[in-house]
């Protein structure tokens, strides 16, 4: 199997063939039409496509572990800045009110929707935060071919949180919400506001950065040593 | 990016040949062998009893999309003034009127038109996946991939809430409170996304497959 030496003296070696992979029968079924495919390895930037309906199955992404450890400690980085700073804050007849994003979901508990205010810290700051966290935690240590304790679970759990991460729709929300305000009060927007927009961009990035077959053939091949 | 399209090793399905692939890791291992060799996963051909819990997590969504829409969303305490309850459809015409367009129209295709786009696409890929309605199979794969990128859109509204609760506390002039609708709302878009990923899709292409064997036999059977 061609790539093995690829990913253990990375810096120098340019990424130009394929992931390493455990060496048995390599095959691919389509998500969508259950089509089964021969699963080729493919040198980078290439994306191997289903036969019958024309989605892909899977693609190897240029430089992805870098990309996903990179854009992943960016990500968790600015969700630190973006809980820390003043998200939006409003000033109307000389009263002046912030907001952080802690802040959203402490008010709701506050009101009494307690089950409202798990659900919007789960979707904007648990979720988002468990993600980047765990593909940094997985990718990291592949960079050199191995794998840290649990990684395993990590990356089954990585995949199932995917779709409850909201950083991009909470993003709307406070748009949708400024859009409101501007007519009411006088509103500013803090440092909070642009380090969620960037952590919305890197989280993005970081989970499109490496095909889930590739993190796992990579995964997999580590767990063996 | 470049495309390269894959070989089949021989004609036909991966159920068919008793092989399934991971969900979570994309190993294509034997049905058999119950979980995934590689993740740990559970492995199934077909999602087990799609229909039957996608409709039921549809059916609750719908059942879900009345009171989110009746009840108010957001409740504005006018302090020295009176209260005033807003429901979602109430919050657009009055962003309309105020000519807010732009907020107007995101919240009505956020909270309005999505969800119910959404049910709707749903319920048909239940009806086709049955059998009940004639399919293209290719058109409905991609009216299902639309569905679940789409559908956590409308999330938006119940984000819109948060906010204005939280920034909305100017001591003597106005309070925001939450009203039921929101959670009610964050109840249908939760509930309509898990009815999106209990759904198989290969359903579709199973019956397009079914279609195309039974003609093939009718028309022999002609000659
Ligand atoms: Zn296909
Ligand atoms: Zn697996």
């Amino acid at each position: 199997m061609s790539g093995g030496a690829g990913c253990g003296n990375g810096d120098e070696v340019k990424h130009l063939e394929a992931w390493p992979r455990v060496e048995r029968e390599q095959l691919a079924v389509c998500h969508f039409c259950d089509a089964l495919h021969e699963a080729p390895a493919v040198e980078e930037g290439t994306a191997v496509v289903c036969s019958n309906c024309g989605s892909a199955l899977y693609r190897n992404q240029p430089a992805s572990l870098d990309r996903a450890v990179a854009f992943g400690m960016a990500a968790l980085l600015l969700m630190v800045v973006a809980q820390g700073f003043p998200f939006i804050s409003l000033s109307a007849n000389g009263m002046v009110s912030g907001m952080t994003l802690t802040g959203a979901s402490l008010s709701l508990a506050r009101e009494g929707s307690h089950l409202l205010a798990a659900g919007v810290a789960f979707c904007t700051m648990i979720a988002p935060s468990a993600l980047a966290a765990g593909l940094v935690y997985v990718c990291l240590p592949l960079r050199w071919g191995k794998a840290w304790p649990g990684a395993r679970g990590v990356a089954l759990w990585l995949y199932r949180l995917e779709p409850w991460a909201m950083v991009e729709v909470f993003f709307l929300g406070a748009v949708v919400s400024l859009l409101k305000l501007v007519k009411l009060a006088d509103v500013s927007i803090g440092v909070a506001f642009w380090a969620l927009g960037a952590v919305m961009f890197c989280l993005a990035a970081a989970i499109a950065g490496i095909d889930r077959r590739e993190l796992w053939d990579r995964l997999e091949v580590a767990l063996q040593k | 990016m470049k495309g390269l399209v894959a070989k089949p090793p021989w004609p036909g399905s991966a159920a068919a040949a008793g092989l399934a692939s991971c969900h979570v890791c994309d190993r294509v291992a034997p049905v058999a062998e119950r979980h995934c060799p590689r993740c740990g996963a559970h492995l199934h051909t077909r999602k087990k009893e799609s229909i039957q819990r996608t409709m039921a997590l549809l059916v609750a969504s719908m059942i879900a999309y009345v009171p989110a829409n009746m009840m108010p969303i957001m409740v504005v305490e006018q302090l020295g003034g009176g209260t005033e309850a807003n429901t979602i459809i109430g919050g657009v015409i009055t962003f309309w009127e105020m000519h807010a367009y732009p907020v107007a129209i995101t919240i009505f295709v956020a909270s309005v038109i999505i969800p119910i786009l959404k049910m709707i696409a749903l319920l048909w890929l239940c009806a086709a996946a049955g059998g009940w309605v004639r399919i293209d199979g290719r058109r409905l794969t991609r009216i299902y991939w639309l569905t679940e990128v789409v559908g956590r859109w409308s999330m938006v509204d119940v984000f819109v809430v948060a906010v204005m609760v939280t920034l909305i506390q100017l001591g003597n002039l106005m309070v925001i409170h939450p009203g039921p609708a929101a959670l009610a709302f964050a109840g249908v878009v939760v509930l309509t996304m898990l009815a999106a990923m209990s759904f198989e899709p290969r359903l579709l292409w199973d019956r397009a497959k079914a279609g195309r064997k039974q003609l093939r036999k009718a028309r022999e059977g002609e000659e």
